[in-house]
C-alpha cells in the first residue's frame, strides 16, 4: 500500500506539470468533440494524434491519448441524448433512456448532467480500481480463452434479449437473431466463403455496426418524426434550466453507478470486449435490478446513469492489459500500444517498475483529466442543450447530414448510404411494431466474435464441446445464460399465480 | 459488372491514359507538393510503424522537405490499398509500405493484384518470426515442438496474430517444412486477429505463439513467456532479444525474413523512382535511421530497386511452394 502511494505521488508530480496539464485538457476536450460526432470515435481520434506523438514525448503522448479515449466517452452520449444519434458505439445505451428523458420528459438538463456525473464517477472510481487492482486483474485477462469469451458473449446476448420487457421476450430474441445475421454478411475469415454479399463488392467487408446504429437510431428517429411534423406537432423546447439534477435523481442513480462501474471496469479489462458491450451489460443489469422496470426506455434516470458510468470505467480498464501485458483491450488501445512501441517503450509487467513516471503519470493524469472533463462538460452542456430549441425543419436535415457524414467517414464508400437508409427504415419498422432494438445491436456487435471464438475453442479442444463447461468461469457464465433465459418465464408464472391469488 | 461500375472503370482508364501522357515530364523541383505515404493497415501496426519511421527519418535528416503525412488505408490484408494503387497508375506522389503479405494476398486469392502491379522502390528492413511458449511450458527447444508435431500433429496448438494463410501462419509452416514435416495441412493454427495471442499463450489455451521479435519483449523480460527461437540466420538485437536462439543453432536449417519495403503505384514515372531510390539510399546511412532500427529491434536489410525486384521474384517462388503444399494456392 505504501509503495502504491509512493508511486502515485510520483505520478501526480508528473501529471501536475503545466505541460501535462495542458495535454490532458487538450486530449479530453478533443475527445469530447470527437465523441460527439457520429462515425468518428476514440480510435480515429487517437490515430489523428499519432504523428504528433514524437513531438510530445511518451508521457505527453500517452496522457493526451488516454484523455481522448475517456473524453470520447463523455462526448459520445451528448449526441445520443440530444438527437438520438450515438456519437460512437459505447454511447448507444444513452439513446435508450437519455433521449426519452430529454425529449419526452423534457428534462434535457437533467439528462446531460446525469451523463456527465455518471461518467465522472465511473471514470474516477475505475481509476482507483486501476491503482489498487491492476496486477490481479491482468491475471484475470489471462484466464479468458476462446471458450470463456464465447460464454460471456452468449450471456450478454441472452440477458439483453430476455430483458426486452413484458410480452416482448420473443420479439427480443427475433431481434437478436436479426443482429447475428447482420454479423454474418461478408467474406468468412476462415473459409473465404462469401455470405449474403449478393455479388456486391461493397458487402464483402461486412456491415459496420456503427453504420447500422446510425441508421437505426438517427435516421429511424427522423423518419418517425416526419409524420408528426406533418401534423404540425412540435417537440422543440424554448426554456432551459440549470444543468443539474434533483435530490430525487441522485437518490435513484447512485446505486446504479456504484454497481455498473466495477462491471464496466472488468469488461474493459478483458481484451477484445470493450466499452460498448460494457455499457449494454450495465444497462441490462440496472434494468433487471430496478423497481421501475416499466420506466426503462421511457426516460428512466437509472437507465442513463448506469451505462454512462460503465463505459467510462471500461475505457479505464482497457488500459490495463495494454500497459501490463502489451495486449490491446480495444481498437483504441491497439493504436495506443503501437504508439508506445514507436516511442521505444516496452509494454509489459515491467513497464511500471522501469518507467514509473510514465505508467503512474498516465494513471494520475486520469484523475486530473476526469476532473477537467467534468468542469468542461457541465458548461458545455448548457450550450449544447439549446440544440433542442432548433425547429424540426432545420434540425432534422442537420441530423440527416450528420448521419450521412458519419457513415461516409467510417467506410469512405457511397454504397453505405444505402445501408444506412435501409437500417433507418428497419429502425422505423421495429419501433412501430414494438421490436426492441438493443438485442439486434448487441447481436451485430458480437456476432462475428461469437463465431470466431466458437471455432477457436473447438480447434483447441479437438472438437470437444466439453470445453464450453470446462472451468469455473465457463460454468458460471453458462448458468447465468440459462438463468437469464428462464427468468422472464419464471416471472410470468409468478405473476400469473399472484394475479390469481389476488382475484 | 454493372453498368455503373463499367462507366467508372472506363472513366478511370481514360484518366490514367491522360495521366500517363503527362506524367513522364518531370516537374522542375520534384517533389514540390505533399506526398501520400500509405500504411495498408491500421494505425500502430508493423506497416504503420515502418512508414511513419521512414517519414520521420527523412524529415529529421532534411533529406525530403515536403510533408509526408501517413494515410491508413486498411482492409483485405493490404488488398484494398493495392486496388487503390491501380487507380493511381503513373502517379508520382504515392508511396506504400508492404511486406510478404503483398505476395500472399495474390497467392491465397484475397486480391487479384500482386507485387507485379506496383513499382518496387527499395527494401529497407527485415523483421523475423519468433516463437514463444509460456514460462511453464514443457517445450524447451523448437526441436521438441516440431518433434511433438511429427508424432501427433493435433497435439500442438499454434497461435498467431494474423489470419490463417498469412504471416504468422506461413512463418511457422516454413520452419516445419524445413524440419521435414510432411503434411503441413495438419498443423493446427489458430488466428487471434484481435491481438490477444499473448494472453492466450499465458493462459495455456495455445502451446506456441508465432509472432515477431519486438511484440512480446516485455513479457520475455518479466519471465512470463520464453522465446524458443527466431527465424533470422544469426542472433540479432540488443538486451534480452540477443539471447533468442536462431533456428540454425538448433539444427534447423531455415531462415525467414519478414522484409519490409516501399512501393510506388504501377508505372511510377522514372524521375520519381530515381528521386526516392536516392533519398532512401541516403536515409539508411543516417544516424537517425540507425537509432530507430535499434529501438525497434529491426535488422537493416537495405536493397536498391534492381536487387529488390530480383529478390521479390525469388521469394514469390518459395511462397508459392508453401501455399501449394497447404492447399490454399489460388492460381
Amino acid at each position: 500500500m505504501e509503495q502504491i502511494l509512493q508511486n502515485l505521488a510520483i505520478g501526480i508530480g508528473v501529471a501536475l506539470q503545466p505541460i501535462n496539464l495542458m495535454w490532458v485538457t487538450l486530449g479530453g476536450v478533443l475527445g469530447t468533440i470527437i465523441g460527439m460526432l457520429p462515425g468518428i470515435g476514440p480510435a480515429s481520434g487517437v490515430a489523428l494524434l499519432l504523428p504528433l506523438t514524437f513531438k510530445m514525448g511518451p508521457v505527453g503522448a500517452l496522457i493526451t491519448m488516454a484523455g481522448v479515449y475517456y473524453g470520447a466517452m463523455y462526448g459520445g452520449s451528448r449526441s445520443s441524448i440530444l438527437i438520438n444519434t450515438p456519437g460512437d458505439g459505447a454511447a448507444i445505451a444513452a439513446c435508450w433512456d437519455g433521449y426519452p428523458l430529454a425529449t419526452k420528459k423534457k428534462r434535457p438538463e437533467a439528462a446531460l448532467a446525469i451523463s456527465a456525473i455518471a461518467s465522472f464517477l465511473g471514470g474516477m472510481i475505475a481509476t482507483i480500481f486501476m491503482v489498487l487492482l491492476s496486477a490481479p486483474l491482468a491475471k484475470l485477462a489471462i484466464k479468458f480463452g476462446p471458450a470463456q469469451y464465447l460464454m460471456l458473449y452468449l450471456f450478454a446476448l441472452s440477458a439483453t434479449a430476455s430483458m426486452s420487457g413484458e410480452g416482448k421476450v420473443l420479439k427480443g430474441f427475433v431481434s437478436m437473431f436479426l443482429g447475428l445475421m447482420i454479423a454474418t454478411v461478408g467474406i468468412d475469415a476462415l473459409s473465404g466463403v462469401h455470405r449474403f454479399t449478393f455479388g456486391l463488392m461493397e458487402l464483402q467487408g461486412g456491415i459496420d455496426f456503427l453504420i447500422a446504429i446510425i441508421g437505426i437510431y438517427a435516421l429511424g428517429e427522423v423518419f418517425e418524426s416526419l409524420k408528426e411534423i406533418g401534423k404540425g406537432k412540435t417537440k422543440i423546447q424554448k426554456k432551459f434550466g440549470r444543468i443539474w439534477i434533483t435530490r430525487e435523481d441522485w437518490r435513484r442513480i447512485w446505486p446504479g453507478i456504484l454497481r455498473s462501474t466495477p462491471l464496466g471496469f472488468v469488461i474493459g479489462v478483458l481484451p477484445g470486449t470493450g466499452a460498448t458491450m460494457a455499457s449494454i451489460m450495465a444497462y441490462n443489469q440496472e434494468k433487471n435490478l430496478s423497481k421501475n422496470k416499466e420506466e426503462f426506455g421511457e426516460g428512466a434516470v437509472e437507465g442513463l446513469a448506469a451505462p454512462e458510468a460503465a463505459n467510462n470505467a471500461a475505457s479505464v480498464g482497457a488500459l490495463i492489459p495494454m500497459m501490463t501485458l502489451g495486449v490491446p483491450g480495444s481498437g483504441t488501445t491497439a493504436i495506443m500500444l503501437g504508439a508506445l512501441m514507436m516511442l521505444g517503450l516496452q509494454p509489459g509487467p515491467l513497464l511500471f517498475e522501469r518507467t514509473p513516471q510514465i505508467a503512474w503519470g498516465v494513471i494520475a493524469s486520469m484523475f486530473v483529466g476526469n476532473l477537467v472533463l467534468a468542469v468542461v462538460n457541465i458548461p458545455l452542456a448548457g450550450v449544447l442543450v439549446r440544440i433542442l430549441s432548433i425547429p424540426e425543419r432545420i434540425l432534422y436535415p442537420l441530423i440527416l447530414g450528420l448521419a450521412f457524414l458519419g457513415t461516409y467517414s467510417i467506410s469512405n464508400m457511397t454504397f453505405d448510404f444505402f445501408i444506412v437508409i435501409a437500417f433507418g427504415l428497419l429502425g422505423l419498422f421495429m419501433k412501430r411494431t414494438g421490436f426492441p432494438t438493443s438485442p439486434m445491436v448487441l447481436g451485430a456487435i458480437v456476432g462475428g466474435a461469437i463465431e470466431e471464438k466458437f471455432r477457436q475453442a473447438l480447434t483447441i479442444s479437438n472438437g470437444s464441446y466439453a470445453v464450453f463447461v470446462s472451468d469455473p468461469i465457463t460454468i458460471v457464465l453458462a448458468i447465468l445464460t440459462v438463468g437469464s433465459f428462464l427468468l422472464p418465464i419464471i416471472q410470468r408464472r409468478k405473476k400469473a399465480a399472484g394475479g390469481m391469488a389476488g382475484a | 459488372m454493372t453498368r455503373f461500375s463499367k462507366t467508372i472503370a472506363a472513366a478511370c482508364l481514360l484518366l490514367s491514359c491522360a495521366g500517363a501522357a503527362f506524367a513522364q515530364k518531370a516537374p522542375a523541383n520534384y517533389p514540390n507538393k505533399p506526398m501520400e505515404f500509405v500504411a495498408p493497415s491500421g494505425a500502430g501496426g508493423g506497416w504503420d510503424t515502418t512508414i511513419r519511421m521512414v517519414a520521420k527519418a527523412l524529415a529529421d535528416e532534411k533529406i525530403v522537405s515536403v510533408p509526408m503525412p501517413v494515410t491508413n488505408r486498411t482492409g483485405g490484408g493490404g488488398g484494398i490499398n493495392l486496388a487503390y494503387m491501380q487507380t493511381k497508375k503513373g502517379a508520382d506522389d504515392l508511396i506504400s509500405v508492404y511486406s510478404p503479405p503483398l505476395l500472399f494476398i495474390k497467392l491465397n486469392g484475397t486480391s487479384k493484384f500482386g507485387y507485379k502491379d506496383t513499382t518496387p522502390l527499395a527494401r529497407l528492413i527485415a523483421d523475423y518470426g519468433a516463437f514463444y511458449v509460456s514460462k511453464n511450458s514443457k517445450y524447451k527447444t523448437m526441436k521438441e515442438v516440431l518433434d511433438a508435431i511429427k508424432a501427433n500433429p493435433g497435439s500442438v496448438k499454434i497461435g498467431g496474430g494474423s489470419a490463417a494463410g498469412s504471416m504468422d501462419h506461413i512463418v511457422f509452416l516454413y520452419v516445419a517444412k524445413a524440419y521435414g514435416i510432411k503434411d503441413l495441412r495438419k498443423i493446427q493454427y489458430i488466428a487471434f486477429q484481435d491481438g490477444t495471442g499473448p494472453t492466450q499463450l499465458m493462459g495455456g489455451f495455445i502451446d506456441v505463439l508465432s509472432s515477431d521479435i519486438a511484440s512480446l519483449r516485455g513479457l520475455v523480460e518479466s519471465g512470463d513467456v520464453r522465446c524458443l527461437g527466431i527465424t533470422a540466420s544469426q542472433r540479432i538485437g540488443t538486451g534480452i532479444v540477443a539471447t533468442y536462439p536462431t533456428m540454425k543453432e538448433q539444427g534447423i536449417d531455415v531462415e525467414f525474413s519478414n522484409w519490409r519495403g516501399l512501393f510506388g503505384p504501377p508505372e511510377m514515372p522514372e524521375y520519381a523512382v530515381n528521386y526516392w531510390r536516392d533519398a532512401l539510399a541516403k536515409m539508411v546511412k543516417t544516424e537517425t535511421w540507425k537509432k530507430i532500427m535499434a529501438e525497434q529491434s529491426w535488422t537493416p536489410a537495405y536493397m536498391d530497386q534492381p536487387e529488390f525486384k530480383a529478390f521479390l521474384d525469388k521469394v514469390n517462388e518459395e511462397y508459392t511452394e508453401i501455399f501449394e503444399e497447404i492447399g490454399i494456392l489460388v492460381k
